[in-house]
């Protein structure tokens, strides 16, 4: 039980994942994504190695229908995995396993994967990927935001009990090599993607702050500083 | 201002880092830890290419000292930044850049450094590192937690007139797996470290059966039916 997006923008070639799910603190187990290689989330029941092993392949540039393979006969129960791979130009390929809880599946974009299991139907991925969609023009994270928007929206997961809440959400996005641009999440909240939003858009107020004191912190204001200076923008 | 127990296990070599800070999803900044090589941090405006640098040289086998001489010889800003860095075996090394704003310092022993800046004093890093050391034979995760609660109980971030509350927290441990064994996360809180405990102390729940279903999933049970035999225990 969990949907997720991966996804290559076109115009930056910015690399990003967006994860939800019933599990708790999901955006601890997303180790798949690294600038200049690609992105590969498993998911369904996790094969914990297989993120870091589909990295160092695309890095040596195999293509995902190859590192596919190779994690398929690295793993006796690959029927039982869910697994989407792009690389670095943004190639994908995308396997839900038959051992998979139902409803599973995936679909397989331009430059964009988006997956999941135990949802509530078909609905699901249409949402996502229509999210996706919505808005080309959009920071990437903002793209992923919306496909997670989308499948909660039509329904998101469902189980032998009904519906499934969202509990924990992250997404990441990367555009160098040792570190992420965007990296947010949620680990345990009844509603994890809007309380996801609520921290992205907490982040991006200080995204700039933060970066530049790192790059020339000769030139930092302090945060206490950086914090009132915005309580005066918003009076002005 | 911030602050972070590192720590290694004596028995185990597990690897950890424990951070809690008034800014927003620290975490990112605790991508710290890799097994059989080491732990590391860098806070204080922060260098965030450090932690990445500083896990590939200790990855190499060079010591703390070593990857912490490197990472300033590497930084034309390094007086600005803390660093501290644990190697596989348990040596440590710290660094606080005179530029770093108020208090400012570590703590440091074998197979720990408490660092911080922006506290209400010296005693906040003592009382870190006090509670990393209370119970030696428990689980390196529960360290890590005690460390940072004894660190906020001592009064934290803040200054000899004001508080500031922590924002966002953070708790990974390595062990002998390429991935991390526990990777917590709270980004945005009006209490981050009581916020981290909770999640943590539910998380526990789950964390054999995570494991179990994704190493064993031909004898899985679904995650509602394995919640059911949780309240029936």
């Amino acid at each position: 039980m969990t949907f997720s997006i991966i996804a290559r923008c076109p115009d930056t070639g910015r690399l990003g994942l967006g994860v939800t799910t019933f599990s708790i603190a999901a955006g601890g187990r997303c180790e798949g994504i690294r600038f200049g290689a690609g992105v590969c989330k498993t998911q369904a029941y996790v094969k914990r190695d297989n993120d870091l092993i589909a990295l160092e392949l695309l890095e040596q540039g195999m293509a995902p229908a190859g590192v596919m393979a190779a994690l398929k006969a690295d793993d006796p129960d690959h029927d039982w995995r869910q697994i989407a791979i792009i690389d670095r130009e943004g190639r994908t390929c995308a396997h839900t396993g038959p051992g998979c809880r139902p409803w599973a599946g995936h679909h397989e974009g331009d430059g964009f994967v988006a997956f999941g299991n135990v949802l509530a139907g078909q609905e699901v991925l249409d949402g996502i990927v229509a999210g996706f969609l919505a808005d080309p023009g959009a920071a990437l994270e903002f793209r992923l935001l919306a496909a997670l928007e989308g499948g909660r929206d039509a329904g998101g997961q469902v189980g032998n009990d009904g519906h499934l809440t969202e509990r924990s959400a992250a997404i990441f996005v990367a555009s160098e090599p040792d570190h992420f641009d965007i990296d947010v999440r949620v680990d345990l909240h009844d509603d994890a993607v809007t309380e996801l939003r609520r921290v992205l858009e907490e982040f991006k107020i200080y995204e700039t702050f933060y970066r530049d004191r790192g790059h020339r912190p000769d030139l930092a204001m302090s945060q206490v500083e950086f914090v009132a200076s915005l309580a005066k923008k918003a009076v002005a | 201002m911030t602050y972070t127990i590192l720590g290694r296990c004596a028995k185990t070599g597990r690897l950890g880092i424990g951070i809690a800070t008034y800014s927003v999803t620290v975490g990112r900044y605790a991508h710290s830890t890799r097994s059989n090589a080491g732990v590391t941090v860098s806070q204080a405006n922060a260098n965030e290419n450090n932690n990445a640098i500083a896990l590939r040289l200790l990855a190499q086998g060079l010591g703390a000292q070593a990857v912490l001489d490197h990472l300033k010889a590497n930084d034309a800003w390094h007086s600005y930044r803390q660093i501290g860095v644990i190697d596989r075996d348990g040596a440590v090394a710290a660094y606080t850049g005179a530029n770093v704003r108020g208090w400012a310092g570590e703590v440091t022993g074998e197979n720990y450094v408490s660092t911080g800046n922006g506290l209400r004093g010296q005693h906040v890093a003592e009382a870190i590192a006090e509670g990393f050391l209370a119970e030696p034979e428990a689980d390196l995760e529960h360290r890590l937690l005690m460390a940072l609660e004894y660190g906020r109980d001592a009064g934290g971030q803040g200054n000899a007139t004001a508080h500031r509350t922590e924002r966002s927290a953070a708790l990974q441990v390595s062990s002998r797996h390429i991935h991390p064994d526990i990777d917590l996360r709270v980004d945005l809180h009006d209490k981050a470290v009581d916020e981290l405990r909770r999640v943590w102390t539910v998380y526990k729940q789950y964390e054999g059966y995570y494991a179990d279903r994704g190493r064993n999933p031909r004898g899985a049970v679904g995650q509602e039916a394995f919640m059911a035999s949780m309240k029936g225990a």
